[in-house]
């Protein structure tokens, strides 16, 4: 069976969590569950021993579990849990379907737009704890969704966010993970130390590029003996368009 | 070491459950006010509309100068607010009519900002 299947099944539990919460059927705030919600909590704690605006005890655990988690397996959490990773790859999938050739920009701009993310990463941290309160919450796209761009956001520019990323999801494969998400930011690092990863065996790749092609991420699996790139969520999906049977394994390495 | 596919979700799955249970070992307040001293009762109550900072303390000072309140802590992310109060001065039923009374806006208009949806 694909991995893929198993995937889309957790992802869309998750989802379906994530709404069900936002809905209002649940006790806690869908908020309470973002790890990121963690990282923004840290400096309230710390100062005060109080939660900054919505945020709780549920959000520092997540961001523990999911730093252990990339310590363990890389951006699992990205590429099994996260509604709007999922969301961002349907999206892209969606795109790719009207428009077969896919917005990729050229490495360099690429590389350099990835590290956008740790700009969104100081000024979300900065602000949050300046303020004590979630003010870039009207930018944030898992708030401006599950929340239906409700309380706290920025209006008109809340909806200009929007539909930034919602164009930005159809144009370029995983736009707002690959660019924008602070999480992905704190992740990195974490990322690039995580045991389990891709490994390919040289002796029987026949170099046709079916892994890159298939990553979300595009990573050049085909020209890599083992992934430790920080963007690999260990999706599996370049192991399950290797046409050739052993070549790309998950494996514990360091 | 060679490990089957399935290991990645389920580590997942593991690491969430883990962070889900984890939680209680950092419960704090998103506000925690302290209005007098000693010990009381303590009432817990789910409150629709505590869902930030700011509404958790526009919670709080409904009950400022209100005798009998000696401490409420708010959790914005469960939307719960736990009481301590002197069961002498003040009930949980007065205590359940301050969070629900009308709120006069600056148009001359009222609104009722929050709702007890459990007490125990």
């Amino acid at each position: 069976m694909k991995t893929r299947y198993i995937r889309y099944a957790l992802l869309t539990v998750s989802l379906g969590l994530v709404t069900y919460l936002a809905l209002g059927f649940g006790v806690q705030s869908f908020e309470a569950f973002c790890p990121f919600g963690g990282m923004e909590s840290l400096w309230g704690l710390f100062r005060a021993g109080e939660f900054s605006c919505a945020l709780g005890p549920l959000n520092l655990s997540m961001l523990i579990a999911v730093l252990l988690l990339a310590l363990l397996a890389k951006k699992s959490f990205c590429g099994w849990a996260c509604p709007i990773g999922f969301l961002g790859e349907l999206c892209g999938h969606a795109g790719g379907v009207v428009n077969k050739q896919k917005l990729r920009p050229g490495e360099r701009l690429d590389t350099t737009l990835r590290m956008l993310r740790y700009v969104v990463l100081v000024v979300a941290l900065v602000f949050t704890y300046k303020a004590g309160e979630l003010i870039l919450r009207g930018y944030d796209p898992f708030y401006l969704i599950f929340s239906g761009i409700g309380h706290g956001t920025a209006g008109v520019f809340s909806y200009a966010t929007m539909a930034i990323l919602v164009i930005g999801a159809f144009a370029v494969p995983m736009f707002f993970c690959r660019y924008l998400c602070p999480l992905g930011a704190v992740l990195d690092p974490f990322s690039r130390l995580g045991v389990v990863k891709i490994y390919r065996d040289e002796s029987k790749c026949t170099n046709c590029a079916s892994c890159q092609t298939a990553c979300p991420h595009d990573i050049p699996v085909h020209s890599l003996a083992r992934v430790r790139r920080r963007d690999c969520t260990n999706c599996l999906e370049c192991v399950d368009a290797c046409p050739e049977e052993g070549v790309l394994s998950i494996r514990a390495g360091l | 070491m060679k490990i089957p596919k399935y290991f990645v979700p389920l580590i997942v799955l593991i690491a969430l459950v883990g962070g889900y249970f984890l939680r209680t070992a950092f419960t704090q307040p998103t506000t925690n006010v302290v209005v007098g001293s000693g010990e009381g009762m303590t009432l817990d109550c789910i409150v629709d509309g505590v869902k930030c900072k700011g509404t958790a303390e526009f919670f709080t000072s409904l009950y400022k100068d209100k005798p009998g309140i000696k401490r409420i802590e708010t959790f914005a992310s469960d939307h719960r607010v736990v009481f301590t109060f002197d069961p002498e001065l003040i009930t949980p039923m007065r205590i359940r009519n301050i969070m629900e009374a009308q709120i006069p806006l600056e148009d001359g208009t009222t609104v009722q900002a929050f709702k007890c949806v459990s007490m125990e």
